[in-house]
Parts: structure tokens; C-alpha cells; sequence
């Protein structure tokens, strides 16, 4: 259960205060503060079994190895998939590249690419980068609430399509996309089906399905530490795989001038893996299976919608994305127009635009009030350009956040509402 | 602790006092900033290597826009040189309120476009 005050007892870091209040933390879409739990993890991984994995025979390294591989089965577990699916990366940004230097790089000239336009650039320079070679990335628009139109993302899909894609939920607009129906359209297609999960997994149950090729997701942004991400990928595509990164771990054999590769996942973990990273996402996970992630879903559905409605009764904010909470996840872009009286010459043509606040000056007039939220374009600058703006603000929940930060937070936007 | 958007800040944002366009400049720099979706350009009028008169126009945040318009004040009278040669820190420190960290490059904004585009004769 997650009371609607949140579950601040468990995060070390809200004992801190700045400038003497309470710190209002409203950026879990950038990263999440750690419970208790797995800094405890990561220090006793340390205290208690730290050797090298993988690689020697004594005890030591065998306690090592196995806290290792116990963090992988409960990742699998998490989500549904077999143990050997799950690869260790860097952070969701890896787990894409992975892809686009491996099947990515088997695409050839004229070979498609469809993502939509409310990707993370994380999910479009990967791709992009493959233009040079004569790949063309085609990109599937939204509406004006911003749901991702499917007849767009149908009528893109074309013969050559030979990858799809598709964040879960997007980090700015707060859509959560019906990855079950895109997937069903990829298959019939015949394309491999990618699945942007960063903002998904940490926030909602989800299980793999038969229709997902690939997931990517983070460790950071679920309670684990940084550095430490997963690429879940079907067994039988990760065997036809060339490996990413080459070196140590990977191999079953080499000689001189020939290698044989470990099987999947062990193939594309070159070098030593981040073992305290992968142990304390393993702790984060079991932090979240503890309250059950349609309990986390719930809760942050509840502090979505108080938020929405508050914004409706604040005449000079605008927020973006769906209206329905059904359909969004707990991230809130928004702006604020600007009611000052400005007496500057930079209209076009003098025709007088409706002014919004510069989203860096919303996130430190708030700042100031001890409430944290995100500024600019969010790493999705073609979004932004499809929204017509340069940048928002926003603001967004975890299983931290509880109703008292909504009420600061929307008070804070109310006296920014009326200054002046 | 101070606020960032006292008065003396938004008088200024309100009524800036060398915004608009200067037909007749010796300089004129364009300045954007990708990433804030700033872009501000700044006319100059010089005599020799002097700042006979500085205006700017464009659009940004409430601290590029004010630290611009400052800037464009507090450079007349002044030597090419001598404004190019001016601290970052120092710039930032003798900007009206204090900044926090993540906002010093929406100050030094106009001084890095000054920088760029003003060339001493
Ligand atoms: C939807 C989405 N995809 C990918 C990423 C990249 O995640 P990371 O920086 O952990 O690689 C983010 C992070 O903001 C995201 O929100």
C-alpha cells in the first residue's frame, strides 16, 4: 500500500533540508531517489561477496557470480521473460544502441525504420545514424491530446520496414502508447518490434509478450542505481545477433586470429558488468514487488488526476497530453502564460502573441519554493517541434510523492499564476 | 534568501530599456540557443572600437532578456576590448540577483554573442 503521503520513510534522502524546508522532488521521470533497501543492497554486495564474476574459481568469486545471475532471474522474473533474455547495459540509451549496432547495422539502403515523433532522442539518433547508409526513418504523428495516431503509424508501415520502434510512454507527454495493438499490426508486418520502456516498467505492471522482440529499460529510474539498464531481447533473436562490445567475459574461445562467442546474454556483456548496479536493481525490484506495481500505478494515477484538476482551475497554466488518466502516466508537462505586462517589441509584425513563461524561469521560480521540476525539451526535441514550442516544464510522481506535494506544488504554480 | 525575480528584475523584463531593432548598426549578431529555444540579436553601433549605442531584439528567458538588455545599457561608452575581456564570473556576479548554477549561461548569453560576433577594427 501507498498511503497519500507517499512513502518518503524509506528514501534517505527527504530527511534533507534546503534552506530549512522539505525538499518537494517532482523529477522521477529524470531519476528516482533510492530506498534504504538498495543502498543497503549495494553496500552489503560490497561488505559481502565483491570478486570478479565469471571469471574465477574460488569461493569468493562463485558468492560473486551467483548474487549476479540471481539479479538477472529476478529482472526476468519481473517482466515475464527467461533468464538468458535479460542482457545487463549502461541505461535504456545503451540498450537501444545495442540494437542499431547490431541489426541496425544488417539494414541496407532503402531498408525502413518507423518511430513516432514523441520519441526520447534516444530512441531516434540510434536510428538516425543509419541515414548515412541509406536507411530511411519514417516518423508516426500524434493528436492533438497527444495519442499516437495508429492509422499514421499503418499507413507507414511499409514492405520495407524492417524495425518499429515505439517509446511505452513518453516522457513529456505522459502517453502511455497500446504497445499490445501496435505490436499485433508490427507482426503482421513482418518487422521487428522494439519497445521503449524507460517510463513504463518502473511505473506499471508489464509482462513480455510474444509480440515484443526487444525492451529497453533503465535501472535508475525504477529505485536502482545509475549505470545500470536492460535490454530484454527474444532468445532467438538474440542468437542470431553479431555481439556489440567485444573483449572480456563474451568469448568461449579465442585464438589468434579466431573467436567463438558465449551464448546470449553473456555474448553482449563484454567486459566486467556493473555487479553492484545489477544488485541493486535487483533490490529495487523487490522494493516494488513489495507494494505491487498496480498499487504504484493506482497511486500515481490518484496524484495525476489531483494534478490535472488543479492546473484546469489555474487559469494561466496549460498541461499537455491526455485529459484521461487512463490513457497517461504520472509525468505533466505544462506551461505558463506570461501576464506581465511586457512592453517589448517582439512580436511578429506586431501582431501580440500569447506569451508563455520561459520554462527555465517556471522551474526556478518554483526551485525557490524547494519544488523540483524539469525544464527545457526534455531530450525530445522533435516532440517539442511538433508541439510548436521550445520547451515546458514538468513535473512527475513515483511511489514517493504524496498528495502534500501536489497541494505545495500547485500552490507554488498559483502564486506564479497571479504574480504581478 | 533572495529572490531571482525581485523587482528590479521584472521592472526591467517589463520595460527593457534598448530593446528593439537599429537600422542603421555597424554590427549585428544573431545568437541562439539551441537548447533554450533563445535567440536574441544584438545591434551595435560603434565609433572606432567604442560601443556608441547597443540595442537588441529577440526572445528568451526572463534572466537572458534582462542580463541582455543590461548588457546593452551598461556597454555604451565602452571599448570592444575591453567588454570581451570581461570574467564570466565576474559577469554573472554583477548580475543584479544571485543565479544558481544551472541558469549562469542564460546571463552570460549576451556576452558570449558579443564575444562571437564583435570584431575590433
Ligand atoms: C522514454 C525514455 N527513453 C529513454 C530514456 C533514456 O534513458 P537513460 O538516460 O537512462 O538511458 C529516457 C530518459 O529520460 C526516457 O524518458
Amino acid at each position: 500500500m501507498i498511503s497519500v503521503h507517499g512513502r518518503k520513510e524509506d528514501f534517505p534522502i527527504f530527511n534533507k533540508k534546503i534552506n530549512g524546508k522539505d525538499i518537494i522532488y517532482l523529477d522521477s521521470t529524470a531519476t528516482t531517489q533510492k530506498p534504504r533497501q538498495v543502498l543497503d543492497a549495494i553496500t552489503g554486495y560490497y561488505e559481502g561477496y565483491n570478486a570478479n564474476v565469471h571469471r574465477s574459481v574460488y569461493k569468493l568469486a562463485d558468492e560473486a557470480t551467483e548474487v549476479y545471475e540471481q539479479s538477472r532471474s529476478n529482472v526476468a522474473n519481473f517482466i515475464g521473460a527467461k533468464d538468458n533474455e535479460i542482457i545487463f547495459t549502461r541505461n535504456t540509451t545503451e540498450s537501444l544502441n545495442l540494437l542499431s549496432f547490431t541489426i541496425g547495422d544488417s539494414l541496407r539502403r532503402g531498408d525502413r525504420i518507423l518511430i513516432t515523433s514523441m520519441e526520447h532522442h534516444s530512441n531516434i539518433l540510434p536510428w538516425t545514424r543509419l541515414e548515412d547508409r541509406g536507411v530511411i526513418v519514417d516518423y508516426a504523428g500524434f493528436d492533438e491530446e497527444g495519442h499516437l495516431d495508429i492509422g499514421d503509424l499503418e499507413s507507414k508501415l511499409k514492405r520495407e520496414t524492417k524495425i518499429v520502434s515505439v517509446t511505452h510512454q513518453s516522457n513529456v507527454l505522459g502517453t502511455i502508447n497500446p504497445i499490445d495493438e501496435i505490436g499485433k499490426i508490427v507482426k503482421e508486418n513482418g518487422s521487428i518490434f522494439i519497445i521503449d520502456a524507460a517510463q513504463s516498467i518502473p511505473h506499471m505492471p508489464f509482462r513480455v509478450r510474444d509480440e515484443y522482440d526487444f525492451v529497453a529499460f533503465s535501472g535508475h529510474k525504477m529505485l536502482g542505481p545509475m549505470g545500470i539498464g536492460v535490454l530484454y531481447g527474444k532468445y532467438e533473436q538474440l542468437d542470431k545477433m553479431p555481439p556489440f562490445n567485444r573483449g572480456g567475459e563474451m568469448i568461449k574461445d579465442v585464438d589468434f586470429h579466431s573467436v567463438i562467442f558465449e551464448d546470449p546474454p553473456i555474448k553482449f556483456e563484454a567486459g566486467t558488468p556493473n555487479v553492484e548496479g545489477a544488485v541493486g536493481l535487483s533490490a529495487a525490484i523487490d522494493y516494488l514487488k513489495v507494494i505491487g506495481m498496480e498499487e504504484v500505478r493506482r497511486h500515481e494515477k490518484h496524484l495525476t488526476s489531483i494534478t490535472l484538476k488543479g492546473m484546469e482551475d489555474l487559469k494561466s497554466v496549460t498541461y499537455y497530453g491526455p485529459r484521461n488518466v487512463e490513457d497517461r502516466g504520472g509525468v505533466i508537462a505544462f506551461n505558463v502564460k506570461d501576464k506581465t505586462n511586457v512592453k517589448r517589441n517582439l512580436e511578429k509584425n506586431n501582431v501580440k502573441l500569447d506569451r508563455l513563461y520561459h520554462s527555465h524561469d517556471i522551474a526556478t521560480f518554483l526551485d525557490e519554493r524547494n519544488v523540483y521540476v524539469r525544464s527545457g525539451h526534455h531530450c525530445a526535441e522533435p516532440l517539442m517541434r511538433s508541439l510548436g514550442l521550445s520547451g515546458t516544464a514538468r513535473a512527475s510522481y513515483y511511489v514517493y510523492n504524496g498528495e502534500d506535494d501536489v497541494k505545495i506544488f500547485l500552490k507554488s504554480l498559483g502564486e506564479l499564476d497571479v504574480q504581478r | 534568501m533572495s529572490w531571482t525575480y525581485n523587482d528590479e528584475v521584472m521592472d526591467r523584463y517589463q520595460n527593457p530599456v534598448k530593446n528593439g531593432r537599429m537600422d542603421d548598426c555597424d554590427i549585428k549578431i544573431d545568437e541562439a540557443s539551441t537548447t533554450c529555444g533563445d535567440k536574441v540579436v544584438l545591434y551595435i553601433k560603434t565609433n572606432g572600437n567604442k560601443i556608441e549605442d547597443m540595442r537588441w531584439e529577440g526572445e528568451g528567458c526572463i534572466l537572458s532578456v534582462v542580463s541582455t538588455d543590461l548588457f546593452c545599457e551598461n556597454s555604451i561608452g565602452k571599448d570592444i576590448r575591453s567588454i570581451k575581456e570581461i570574467d564570466d564570473l565576474a559577469f554573472v556576479e554583477n548580475f543584479p540577483v544571485k543565479i544558481s548554477p544551472g541558469r549562469i549561461n542564460c546571463v552570460l548569453l549576451p556576452l558570449r554573442a558579443f564575444r562571437r560576433g564583435a570584431k575590433e577594427k
